[in-house]
């Protein structure tokens, strides 16, 4: 066979109008039709004509040939184009019934084959639909990719990401050129009063630029305006879809009429589409506020820009650095220090990232690990898938061999073989496409929308495309294993006989060989990455966070602001709401705070007695700032380490007085007393003294120490929105509704809002890290069961081949047990090659987890030892039976001649 | 000629064909001879306009071709009936025979009202 054949395409589709056929047509049509002229020609002139006027009238008798031909000729060749379909289609049709009769004659291996690929297609596509959906798709506005987040950094002030103010925000919208819209918004509840109880909504409040850089205009009515967003215009209000639905039916009339958002009368003026989504999906409301450039204090703000065409973030990102510079040197008072501040000598800078990258930054990393991962095991599918056919095809040779000797191109055959593997492998497509959409589905409801966009993500047309795709290229892939074989040239007599030379014995075993150990390598790499996943996050939540979360209840009061213009009534009020929630039954202890565990950060600067803060200090002088009541401490179980715990007398005309946490007191006063020293923070030059001093809890992120805390009396920082912390004595469910009828007795007009189990926050807090843990774990045991099956496989045909030999060696008085070491060991062999291989894998790929990994690291001796070692215990044992049945061999069959 | 007489002669001159070759495989020249004689000369005017018929004929599985010797040993494409094709000669003959006979009635009725 000419190699320059053995390459012909095997599916070649029909071609239409081939050149060799259409001339052969018309070569067939001359003859025909010459044939007629002559015979007739023949006879006029046996009628007497002459020579020349026989072949006139012959040729006028038989119309105009030129015509005739060419009607001929289009009718043939259509024809021809008919039956070449029709043998296509044929043929493929009977390779297809023939597939599925070997198939069928094949139970086991067909299961085997299609479940194999459907684990591995099912699992990858699932991860792809994830990937697709989260990261890849591009956000559901116009032009997304336009689109970026502004948000502003200084590092020297431990302030890595710092909102903008509103004098921010104004300049950035002035200064950069580069935007073509650049809108600010910050997310802050309201009160919604009206028939029913009253309601806290989350609400999002955008300058009048913000809908017009999104880009998405309303359904119904219209969205802000500039001239709506100053503090002269009348209240207005966007709806969003959802809360549209939910609260007006829908009903389209909506535009123009009136809602009580903290006690203000709000004209609703638009409806935003469903779908419409901003960080978060079913925002229910939008409301303008003023980016007042004369606002110089708060920042609170998001920036959301859009990019003109052709413009770089980079250069976007220069440009608003340079406003924020300039802001820097008009306003050094706003920054903390007495001295006037160079910008360019600090690492004082605007950030500017896609909005994309923002909103799935958290998710990124790990989604591209997870792929990963599911790459490694589709391929694992594919070596077991590629080691089972062509066993299957050595085993089949003598039937192939028949089948060429009868006549059967090996085009043909190959192509037999293809088809095969292609049946098989749509089967396992299919099957893996119905598991992976059911595992995203499952997926979307118990990650609880951790995940950005889960609610968007579902199987589409991409999704099918990709798995489609991958199910064929695998078909392919083992599909050709056999061909390879096949290829090589070999005895058609060896072939009949199914007696193969010792050297095909070795081709094949060497490529099942290099199967498995591959198998076991990318096993390994999966095994040793879910470890340390797993031993991280075993060591993430067993860290101790200094509190305990467990039975705690947190719940938002949020106070009418009308009602409460003094702030300082806020206080008594919490207070009142707190000794009542506090005797309700079941409950343990009750405070109230400014700010619960595991939500956003409030830090504030502070300045201690009698040190000088140095100049530019970093994050040393950040402290996260909380007002609490008596009793929060004893709620979350946080120790006091010596000093006193606040108390009711501790109120806005006593002492102002502050406990700070450890990390806090042992930084300025190791090895002292802390108590009855003076500190103040930056925002109020109030001097404080504490008075007690209690253990530090890690309640930012689990894998991080964070910045120190000082607690301050609530009755000295009173709050319009106090969050209720209980301690229950258990069952959250009926202490929540008698809080809720007791606040709603004290404070008609607050409902509570944010309800939360505190454990519930800590660990949505880890279910990024959680998911990763078990989709790879999930992953490296499929991969596992793959190998050993693959393993268990390849073993049994060895065994399988060399059943004569081991029968003669038992005849000859060999050991069984000496017939079982010797099969153990091939195993081992394998095993150690595939581990040693595996090891080095793995080293090289952990290191691309290792932002994921806490107090692990990527190379952790454990983890790689037992888990290499493992493996290859599971690879020798599962050689086990093979090797009981080479023992086993009937030396009888050495002598039997075929 | 006129289209509606293209027509007719084209379904006429496909049942002939099917008639001719209802007797036995014929080459083209002999089919012509055939319709010649059985028509006395009235329907193929043009012999060459029987090829396309033939062609079409094949293509539509009703009669098979096939390269053989003619009588006097040139090659020649005979032509033969397939049971589809005798399937649809009956048929059309039935169709024909009624239609004629309809339309020859009409034709004498109508001709005797006008006069």
């Amino acid at each position: 066979m000419s190699s320059g054949k053995r390459w012909r395409p095997l599916f070649r589709l029909p071609r239409f109008g081939h050149r060799a056929i259409s001339r052969e047509l018309e070569h067939q049509l001359d003859d025909e039709l010459a044939f007629h002229i002559r015979m007739r020609e023949e006879r006029l002139a046996k009628l007497g004509l002459s020579p020349q006027e026989a072949r006139a009238d012959a040729l006028a008798r038989f119309g105009d040939h030129e015509r005739i031909r060419a009607e001929c000729l289009t009718i043939d060749r259509q024809y021809a184009r008919e039956m070449t379909m029709m043998d296509w289609v044929e043929s493929l049709a009977a390779d297809l019934r023939f597939a599925l009769r070997t198939l069928r004659r094949a139970p086991a291996f067909t299961v085997i084959t299609a479940l194999t690929l459907a684990l591995g297609v099912g699992a990858t596509t699932a991860i792809f639909t994830l990937v697709h959906g989260i990261l890849l798709r591009p956000l559901p506005y116009p032009h997304a990719e336009q689109l970026v987040r502004v948000i502003q950094s200084y590092p020297e002030k431990g302030l890595d990401l710092w909102p903008l103010s509103r004098q921010n925000a104004a300049a950035y919208k002035k200064d950069v050129t580069d935007f073509s819209h650049f809108g600010a918004y910050y997310p802050e509840g309201v009160t919604l009063t009206g028939d029913g109880a009253p309601e806290r909504l989350m609400a999002v409040h955008v300058t009048g630029d913000f809908f017009e850089t999104l880009g998405v205009p309303a359904t119904l009515g219209r969205t802000v305006r500039d001239s709506e967003v100053t503090k002269a215009s009348a209240p207005v209000a966007v709806l969003g879809y959802g809360f549209w639905q939910s609260h007006f039916g829908g009903n389209a009339s909506v535009v123009g009429k009136t809602i009580d958002l903290d006690g203000t009368p709000t004209q609703i003026i638009g409806v935003m589409p469903q779908g419409f989504s901003f960080w978060r999906p079913d925002i229910p409301l939008f409301l303008p506020f003023a980016a007042d450039p004369a606002k110089r204090y708060g920042w609170f703000l998001g920036g959301v820009g859009r990019l003109k065409p052709g413009v770089t973030v980079t250069h976007a990102e220069h440009q608003a650095t340079g406003s924020m510079w300039n802001w820097a040197r008009t306003n050094k008072d706003l920054l903390w220090g007495s001295k006037p501040i160079a910008p360019e000598t600090t690492h004082m800078r605007a950030i500017v990232t896609p909005l994309q990258t923002t909103i799935t930054g958290d998710v990124r990393r790990p989604l591209l690990v997870l792929q990963a991962a599911v790459a490694l095991l589709l391929l694992i599918a594919i070596a077991n898938v590629a080691t089972l056919v062509s066993s299957r095809a050595a085993a089949r040779t003598p039937e192939i061999a028949v089948r060429t000797a009868l006549g059967a191109s090996t085009r043909r055959v190959a192509r037999q073989l293809i088809t095969e593997s292609l049946v098989v492998a749509a089967v396992g497509g299919i099957i893996g496409l119905v598991l992976a959409a059911a595992a995203v589905r499952s997926f979307a409801l118990w990650s609880n929308n951790a995940l950005p966009r889960i609610r968007e993500v579902g199987v589409d047309w991409q999704v099918l495309a990709f798995a489609l795709g991958i199910s064929i290229a695998s078909g392919v892939l083992f599909g050709l294993a056999p061909v390879f074989r096949m290829a090589r040239g070999r005895r058609l007599a060896d072939d009949l006989a199914g007696t193969q030379k010792a050297s095909a014995r070795t081709t094949t075993r060497r490529l099942n060989n290099t199967m498995i150990v591959t198998q076991i390598a990318l096993s390994l790499v999966l095994l040793v990455s879910a470890g340390l996943l797993i031993k991280s996050f075993r060591r993430l939540v067993q860290t101790d966070l200094g509190f305990e979360p467990r039975g705690v209840l947190t719940a938002t009061v949020p106070f009418p602001m009308k009602k409460y213009m003094n702030r300082d009534a806020a206080g008594p009020a919490t207070a009142s709401i707190v000794e009542r929630v506090r005797r309700l039954p079941g409950v343990r202890e009750a405070a109230a705070t400014t700010r619960v565990p595991f939500t956003g950060v409030n830090t504030d600067g502070f300045i201690v007695e009698g040190r000088q803060p140095p100049p530019n200090a970093g994050a040393e002088t950040q402290v996260v700032q909380s007002a609490v009541t008596p009793g929060y401490f004893s709620v979350l179980q946080q120790p006091l380490r010596y000093g006193r715990d606040f108390t009711t007398s501790d109120r806005d005309s006593s002492l102002a007085v502050v406990i700070v946490d450890d990390a806090f007191a042992s930084r300025f006063w190791k090895g002292q007393d802390a108590i009855g020293k003076r500190m103040h923070f930056t925002g109020d030059m109030t001097w404080r003294t504490i008075v007690g001093v209690t253990s530090s809890v890690r309640d930012q992120d689990a894998a991080e120490e964070g910045l120190p805390h000082a607690y301050t009396p609530f009755a000295q920082e009173p709050n319009l929105e106090p969050v209720l912390a209980i301690a229950t004595n258990g069952e959250v469910a009926p202490v929540l509704a008698e809080v809720r009828r007791a606040v709603s007795e004290l404070e008609p007009g607050a409902p509570l809002a944010n309800v939360r189990v505190l454990s519930d926050g800590v660990s949505q807090a880890l279910a990024n890290r959680r998911m990763t843990e078990i989709l790879l774990t999930a992953f490296a045991l499929l991969a596992l069961l793959l190998a050993v099956v693959g393993i268990y496989g390849v073993m049994i045909l060895y065994v399988t081949s060399r059943l004569r030999e081991f029968g003669i060696r038992i005849a000859i008085g060999a050991e069984p047990s000496r017939v079982v070491r010797l099969v153990l060991r091939e195993g081992l062999v394998l095993g150690v090659a595939g581990v040693g291989l595996g090891v080095a894998g793995a080293l090289i790929a952990t290191r691309w987890l290792e932002s994921l990994l806490y107090r692990v690291s990527p190379t952790d001796p454990l983890v790689f030892a037992g888990l290499a070692i493992a493996l290859l215990a599971v690879a020798v044992a599962s050689c086990y039976r093979p090797a009981r049945r080479a023992a086993a061999a009937d030396p009888a069959l050495a002598l039997r001649v075929d | 000629m006129a289209d509606a007489e293209i027509d007719l002669l084209r379904s006429s001159l496909d049942l002939l064909i099917l008639k001719a070759l209802s007797w036995s495989p014929m080459h083209g020249y002999a089919i012509s001879e055939w319709i010649d004689d059985a028509t006395r000369s009235v329907l193929l005017v043009e012999e060459g306009t029987l090829y396309p018929a033939l062609h079409r004929l094949e293509r539509r599985g009703w009669i098979a071709a096939e390269w053989g010797v003619s009588e006097n040993n040139r090659k020649a494409k005979f032509y033969s009936m397939t049971p589809a094709g005798r399937a649809r000669l009956r048929a059309e003959s039935r169709v024909w025979q009624r239609n004629a006979d309809a339309i020859a009635g009409v034709l004498r009725r109508s001709s005797s009202d006008a006069s």
